[in-house]
């Protein structure tokens, strides 16, 4: 297969060269065949040494099936036929018989028993020396890009013979893109395999500053060190830090170990071993003179053994004593693996300077989670913070409505299929889906129990459950799938430590429209003014002509549908299940209370703390982020001790009482 | 007749009588000690239920009698189940444990045997060692102490800094169901000891009665779950019917008249909210045996509703009501929920009820809150009434 693969590029190459120089050499020069015959020898029985002889010959022959031809032959699928000595490739080298390919035209030309050909098995050493050849040839070629993939297999295999080619390079090459690519691989190169330190260390600053992984990757493996153990500190090498014992990273008991392992001390035995050998020496019922049955305590094995050992019967015990002191006796120590103290120096230096800048890209990267956590919280409570905050109800089935609108994308999803023109409908759809259902449930439940809010609870409560069920009864309990459109499925990145993605950049987009939207409504709109005066008092909003009923019945309607786009934007993200709202609630009363219930600026920086908080706590103990949520709900029971109004509370009138 | 808790309050004889009738009749009816009528199972689901009516009795004070809908009353239940699950785990795996070691040659020490039973234990964790909060779990004596004190503990600290602050109504309920949820999201990590979601299973093994079959164990928790209940019940009767009584329904009804006559309001709250937490301490502790497993689950935020609903339901205000509502309820849901009842054929549709028992549940809240706000305990006033008349 991959020979095939190889042909058909070969045979790419030979279009794109001018017609003219294919055709002179069909016509004159030697073909590879008749190349390679007449260094067959130095071909079939190639050595490291002797092998760059050919490979010159070769390159210098420019034909265009060199590279196929090199490739091949490093992978150990060329083969010999035994009667002519010709080459050829062949099409399944587990077939039997070979089916041989010719090695200029790639064409069959015949078949032989296994017998009858030799395979050619180059030894790792030459692999190597072709490889370079081959990699050299391909930066040699006029193809840009087929120089950046030399390039790109240099970085991902780097090899020593690479540092002079890429050298040359830089003097002659004129590609811009090819020499950029060069730029940035040569330090790692000159890094990695240059003999004196000077460039080394050049090198080495060139990357200051460099955030990319990639500079990380090349400057952290300068520093790797490993621990040894000498009697005194060696001169010689290039020794990064003493590790004293019990007080530093190395515990007494593994030091000790380490004394074991160079053969510098007498091991240990562990408890299990002391076990085992005192099993084997029991003696009518006894060990050591001890009966069995009293070595139920670490005392009285103690002492069977010593007993033991006396006897010649066991190895004697280091004592706890006489490991500290062997510990003491010896001097642990980091070496750097790299020898050269300048470098590890300089290369430290650099990276401290690079981390610093890391770090400084952490935190902006965190406040860009944080912020984009917040604008989720902030999107699953607004609709809440409408309902709960500026009317009052408690409505459990709230993240139900935000369930519903994100089954409305699925249904419309799968109904239209081109995705942004599925969720431009699903949108407003789910708006008036949720908009309904909530109007529905304020005229048939909630009103009734304006006075009575903790049963307000209850009743949406098992409004709630039956939504949840019917929804799972329709849908099933399995995740429906909700694809957000291809714009919006990559992600933006500053550099290798800053990137988030599209989608959340779109979620706090929409999050920004809606407070603005919402903001714009309840303060600068005659439905807004009514709104607000029907909360504050009913009675007097309804003497002065507002008709209370209907302001409750569209804001609550308001506040449902808004849930409902909600929905479909947490649907792109998270999976489509029945309970997807369920996970919502609790996160979304708590952004509310926190916030200051009775304004949507108070949700919109509840969520903007609870966001960054619980980011934060992640980023201190990244691998739990259930103990992340934990934290941030205790800080959460805590801070409405301090401020029961929330962050934002209303005062005097607008507070209702 | 002298004046006592069963004269004031005629709810009481007739609950005890009920209780200890339906007790005799269980004892009849079971595989252990009687005609072999009631299977095991289902006679730990009675006692279990009997659980539930206590948790629902600690609920109803609270919240029927006290005002304040708290929805982490479950998260006690959970507590108490935990602490005393420690003992049992510990304990019935120190059995197996020193049975399996008693064939190796040498003795094994002590530290060794407690090191194996803490590998059986955790390891499903990949932890080796114990947890702090395991320090007292070779006791029983510590751990049915902890059984009662972790969750008023909780529920002291909590309620302290919420009514001191004067968190109250809706806010006070989203607070702990808060509480609840962190106490939830915190059992389930794994490394905070106490087997993260596996949670804490073999609890139906007793230490100690390895010779018991389970149809004895069944019915004696049973019995301890109806004496548990009968006591509470007459406490609660007892407490609720004395100036306790009037004061807490009097925060209930205009706490802040009851604060500017001059009552500690803060104080009865709080000894209401951690009274009420140890019963469901004490709840938990006899229902988790019964199940055999709890993991946390058991304690999410949506249970602690349930057991609000219940109390709705039942009827608030009214002792037996709760009782009433977590009884029917929690009765109904096992039977429509365990596959038994038979599916209803409406001939264009057929209705499975394992299927449709959560909506019809959920429906049914709403009515009961729309139409029958005093629950099913109603019909008993209606049915004391007709008497009377």
């Amino acid at each position: 297969m991959i020979r095939l693969a190889i042909a058909a590029l070969v045979g790419v190459v030979l279009s794109l060269l001018p017609p003219g120089k294919a055709a002179a050499q069909e016509a004159g020069g030697p073909d590879l065949q008749s190349i390679l015959q007449q260094n067959a020898e130095l071909v079939a029985d190639a050595s490291r040494r002797t092998v760059q002889d050919v490979l010159d010959i070769l390159i210098e022959s420019g034909l265009p099936e060199v590279p196929a031809f090199l490739a091949t032959w490093q992978a150990r699928e060329l083969y010999q036929r035994e009667s002519d000595g010709l080459f050829f490739y062949v099409e399944d080298p587990d077939a039997d018989p070979l089916t041989l390919l010719d090695i200029t035209s790639g064409e069959a030309v015949g078949t032989a028993g296994s017998r009858e050909v030799a395979q050619l098995r180059p030894n790792r050493g030459v692999q190597g020396v072709i490889a370079a050849a081959l990699v050299q040839f391909q930066l040699g070629s006029d193809d840009p890009a087929e120089r950046l993939s030399a390039l790109a297999s240099i970085e991902s295999d780097p090899d020593e013979s690479h540092l002079a080619i890429l050298r040359d390079m830089m003097e002659t090459e004129t590609d811009a893109d090819v020499r950029r690519r060069v730029e940035a691989l040569l330090p790692a190169l000159v890094i990695a395999f240059a003999d004196e330190d000077a460039p080394r260390i050049e090198a080495i600053q060139s990357l200051a500053g460099n955030v990319s992984l990639s500079a990380r990757a090349t400057l952290n493996p300068l520093l790797a060190t490993t621990l040894e153990v000498a009697e005194a500190l060696p001169e010689d090498r290039n020794v990064a830090a003493q590790i004293r014992p019990g007080r530093d990273a190395l515990s007494v008991d593994d030091a000790y170990a380490m004394l074991v392992d160079a053969g510098l001390a007498p091991p240990l035995i562990p408890r299990s071993e002391r076990v085992d050998v005192l099993a084997a020496n029991i003696l009518d019922g006894r060990v050591g003179g001890v009966p069995v049955a009293e070595l139920n305590t670490e005392d009285a094995r103690d002492r069977a053994y010593a007993a033991l050992v006396e006897a010649g019967l066991a190895d004697p015990a280091p004592t706890e004593a006489e490991v500290a002191e062997a510990v003491r006796s010896y001097v642990f120590y980091e070496v750097y693996r790299e020898s050269s103290a300048a470098v590890t120096t300089a290369a430290r230096e650099t990276l401290e300077g690079i981390e610093t800048r890391v770090g400084f890209y952490r935190v902006l990267d965190l406040s860009l989670d944080g912020l984009s956590l917040a604008s989720i919280y902030f999107l699953a409570a607004i609709g809440l913070a409408i309902t709960f905050g500026v009317m009052g109800v408690i409505n459990m089935a709230h993240g139900e409505f935000i369930m519903i609108g994100a089954y409305t994308g699925y249904v419309v999803q799968s109904v239209v299929a081109n995705e942004t023109l599925s969720i431009a409908i699903a949108i407003p759809l789910a708006f008036a889906v949720t908009f309904a259902g909530g109007v529905a449930m304020e005229r048939l439940v909630i009103r009734w129990l304006y006075h009575r809010p903790l049963e307000t609870l209850l009743a949406t409560f098992g409004i709630s459950i039956a939504l949840q069920q019917i929804v799972r009864l329709v849908f099933g309990a399995l995740t429906q799938p909700l694809t957000p459109p291809d714009w919006l499925a990559g992600s933006v990145s500053l550099n290798d430590v800053v990137s988030i993605s599209s989608i959340r950049i779109a979620i706090f987009i929409l999050g920004a429209i809606f407070f603005v939207l919402l903001w714009l409504i309840l303060n600068r709109t005659r439905l807004g003014l009514e709104v607000r005066a029907v909360t504050q008092n009913p009675a007097m909003a309804a003497s002065m002509g507002i008709n209370p009923d209907r302001i409750n019945m569209l804001t609550f309607g308001l506040g449902s549908g808004i849930a409902g786009i909600a929905g479909v934007a947490i649907g792109l993200f998270a999976q489509v299940v029945p309970d997807l709202g369920a996970n919502y609630i609790v996160q979304s009363f708590m952004t509310v209370v926190v916030g200051g219930v009775g304004n949507i600026f108070g949700t919109l920086v509840g969520a903007t703390m609870i966001g960054s908080l619980q980011k934060a706590i992640e980023f201190l103990n990244p691998s739990n982020t259930l103990a992340a949520q934990t934290y941030m709900i205790l800080f959460v029971i805590l801070f409405i001790q301090f401020r029961p109004r929330g962050i934002v509370a209303l005062r005097g009138r607008a507070a209702g009482d | 007749m002298r004046d006592t808790i069963f004269t004031r309050n005629r709810s009481v004889p007739v609950f005890i009588a009920i209780l200890t009738l339906l007790a005799i009749a269980v004892t009849i009816l079971s595989e252990a000690y009687g005609t072999g009528a009631l299977s095991v199972s289902f006679t730990k689901v009675l006692g279990m239920t009997l659980c539930l009516c206590l948790a629902a009795l600690a609920m109803d004070l609270v919240w029927g009698y006290c005002g304040i809908l708290s929805l982490g009353h479950f998260a006690f239940f959970g507590l108490g189940g935990y602490m005393i699950g420690m003992w049992l785990m510990t304990a019935r795996t120190e059995v197996v444990i020193r049975a399996n070691l008693a064939s190796s040659p040498i003795p094994p020490t002590e530290a060794e045997i407690s090191q194996a039973t803490a590998l059986q234990i955790f390891s499903v964790v990949g932890a080796e060692d114990w947890p702090w909060m395991w320090a007292v779990s070779d006791s029983l004596v510590l751990s049915l102490l902890l059984v009662v004190l972790v969750p008023g503990l909780l529920a002291l600290v909590f309620g302290w800094l919420a009514f001191r602050s004067r968190v109250t109504g809706v806010y006070l309920s989203i607070l702990t169901q808060a509480m609840t949820l962190a106490l939830s999201l915190y059992l389930f990590q794994n490394d905070t000891g106490l087997r993260g979601n596996n949670g804490l299973s073999g609890l139906q093994n007793i230490p100690g009665a390895e010779g018991v079959g389970q149809d004895r164990i069944s019915i004696w928790f049973f019995w301890a779950s109806a004496l548990a209940l009968g006591l509470c019940y007459v406490g609660a009767a007892w407490l609720v019917s004395g100036k306790f009584g009037n004061i807490v329904r009097g925060i209930r009804d205009d706490e802040l008249r009851v604060r500017f006559l001059g009552y500690p309001v803060e104080v009865y709250k709080l000894v209401v909210f951690t009274l009420t937490a140890m019963i469901c301490g004490v709840a938990g502790a006899l229902y988790y045996p019964q199940a055999g497993i709890i993991n946390p689950d058991e304690i999410a935020p949506i249970a602690s509703i349930y057991l609000a609903v219940w109390v709705a339901i039942g009827g608030r205000g009214r002792l037996y009501g709760a009782v009433i509502g977590a009884a029917v309820v929690s009765l109904l849901s096992t039977y429509f929920t365990g596959g038994r009842a038979p599916d209803l054929n409406l001939g264009f549709y057929r209705v499975e009820w394992i299927d449709w028992w959560p909506v019809l549940l959920g429906l049914g809240f709403v009515l009961v809150t729309l139409f029958a706000p005093k629950g099913l305990a109603g019909l008993v006033d209606y049915l004391v009434r007709k008497e009377r008349t």
